[in-house]
């Protein structure tokens, strides 16, 4: 069922450097992209540390908890400080911060604190891909966020996306349905997560991502999903044996050109008979 | 000949006779011709929302909405049975999606059963367009459940049953022909905008050599509650 044309995009990494940079080239074009605004959903990985996020020093998302997604917002083009501290705590004491994080028009982008590889608690801005599906198709996004070594995330037991490690994600468009999905080692059969049963909605972009630490059994699953992406069926045949063709039988077209000739045959007899 | 003619010199009468016989032959012909015309189109499909999604709420006014972050699970109520007492049809309702051969609606080949798209809005929607489709008829076993859509007038009622025994009616406020290469399906696969029963079949001109009917006939219908 899963005919997976496997594509993996590596995610744009560093902490430090949150600039969305190839997100505009999801926007169906430049001049609208420039005045649509961007739609940022932010998505909380890290366990067990609920948080307030402030966008530009104003709390936008207060007491935002491990495993929920929050948006998305609607932001104007432009530079964003983003920062994340503990519930009631004041922004210069804050966990996590990045400054100047660029927001390009139109793009949609989930921005995701999650742990790095090595365990430490960091922001990473993903671009979603919201391109139109084919009717009958879902899309299959899968994040790797979790402090965790290289992984394989299988489906129905057989791998589909393998060797993603973390802040990587693969992608796939699929049948539309349910799967049932876990997450291995890379190369083995050791399950670290699942198996869940994702319900891969029909026009609608799931995302899902590992979270925790492998050290501390903390991994879990958390999903997003972006809907509005369906496209309407190529058409509707509906009939092939033609009886409900109205058009007027063909017997019809017979009688009709008797008459003409009948009423020429009496119009000229007439004409004769009056000579 | 002669003899036919010389008769008719004699008697204009019988002239005239064919002259009347041939004008009741071109005017039955001619009330055949105009009685086997489609009806007229009439009403406009439900609105549909805007063609640009519209923008969520700006993020300054009010909280920002959360969600937990689980799979979700839910299905959407499919129908079961359509009725249409106007056409004295009750027909079943499978719920299919796509022909992965062709990438079309797939219409339930049973003639008798129509298709709901499932991967739409269903019964008790509260938005979007409900899509049932049928056949008009088929090669192999003859006049189908939608057979006569087509003579569907405004104000006819269809009624939808799902599976939890919920039902809903609608009145018609729409019938259209398009050519299958014109018709606007985004629109009528819409999710969003008004809610409304989408009623799709064949018709128009049958071209014997493809097997394929021209156009698609489109009823829509709002509901009455």
């Amino acid at each position: 069922m899963l005919v997976m044309s496997l594509r993996r995009t590596a995610a744009v990494g560093a902490v430090a450097l949150i600039a969305f940079g190839t997100a505009g080239a999801f926007a169906s074009s430049p001049a609208a992209a420039a005045k649509a605004n961007a739609q940022v959903s932010v998505v909380h990985g890290i366990p067990g540390q609920p948080v307030d996020v402030y966008v530009n020093g104003k709390k936008t998302i207060p007491g935002f908890q491990p495993g929920k997604v929050a948006g998305p917002l609607s932001l104007p083009a432009g530079e964003y400080d983003i920062a994340l501290t503990k519930p009631g705590d004041a922004i210069g004491d804050a966990l996590l911060t990045v400054d100047d994080a660029k927001v390009p028009g139109g793009a949609n982008i989930s921005l995701v604190a999650h742990l790095s590889v090595d365990g430490k608690p960091v922001l990473t801005p993903f671009v979603n891909d919201t391109a139109k599906l084919a009717a009958g198709q879902a899309r299959l996004v899968v994040r790797h966020t979790a402090a965790a070594p290289e992984v394989d995330v299988r489906a129905g037991g057989k791998p589909v996306f393998e060797g993603l490690s973390n802040p990587e994600q693969a992608k796939a468009d699929i049948d539309a349905g349910t799967v049932s999905a876990d997450v291995v080692l890379a190369g083995t059969s050791t399950r670290v997560l699942g198996p869940a049963d994702l319900n891969l909605k029909e026009g609608t972009a799931t995302i899902v991502y590992a979270v925790g630490s492998a050290d501390d059994k903390t991994l879990d699953l958390v999903t997003q999903s972006i809907s509005g992406l369906h496209s309407a069926p190529g058409g509707v045949p509906s009939g092939n044996g033609g009886q409900a063709d109205r058009g007027p039988a063909p017997a019809w077209y017979g009688v009709g050109i008797a008459g003409v000739l009948l009423g020429l045959l009496g119009l000229s007899r007439l004409v004769a008979a009056r000579r | 000949m002669s003899g036919l003619r010389g008769t008719s010199r004699r008697s204009p009468g019988r002239a005239l006779l064919l002259l009347l016989l041939g004008a009741l032959l071109t005017t039955s012909a001619g009330v055949a011709a105009c009685r086997s015309k489609p009806a007229a189109d009439f009403g406009a499909p439900a609105a549909t929302a805007s063609p640009v999604a519209p923008a969520p709420a700006p993020s300054t006014a009010g909280p920002v909405p959360i969600q937990h972050g689980r799979p979700a699970a839910t299905a959407p109520d499919s129908p079961t049975r359509l009725a249409i007492p106007a056409l004295k049809l009750t027909a079943a309702v499978d719920a299919v999606g796509i022909d992965e051969q062709t990438g079309d609606f797939a219409v339930p080949p049973s003639v008798d059963r129509v298709g709901w798209y499932k991967f739409g809005p269903g019964t008790s929607a509260a938005a979007g367009s409900i899509v049932i489709a049928g056949h008009v008829d088929s090669a192999e076993e003859g006049e189908g459940a939608f057979f006569r859509l087509g003579s569907l007038e405004a104000g006819d009622q269809v009624e939808l049953t799902s599976t939890g025994g919920i039902s809903r009616t609608f009145q018609v406020v729409a019938r259209q022909r398009y050519r299958k290469t014109a018709i606007p399906l985004q629109k009528y696969f819409a999710r969003d905008g008004d809610v409304r029963l989408t009623l799709i079949t064949c018709g128009g001109p049958f071209d014997q050599r493809t097997r394929h009917y021209r156009d698609n006939v489109v009823v829509t219908a709002t509901p009455m509650s």
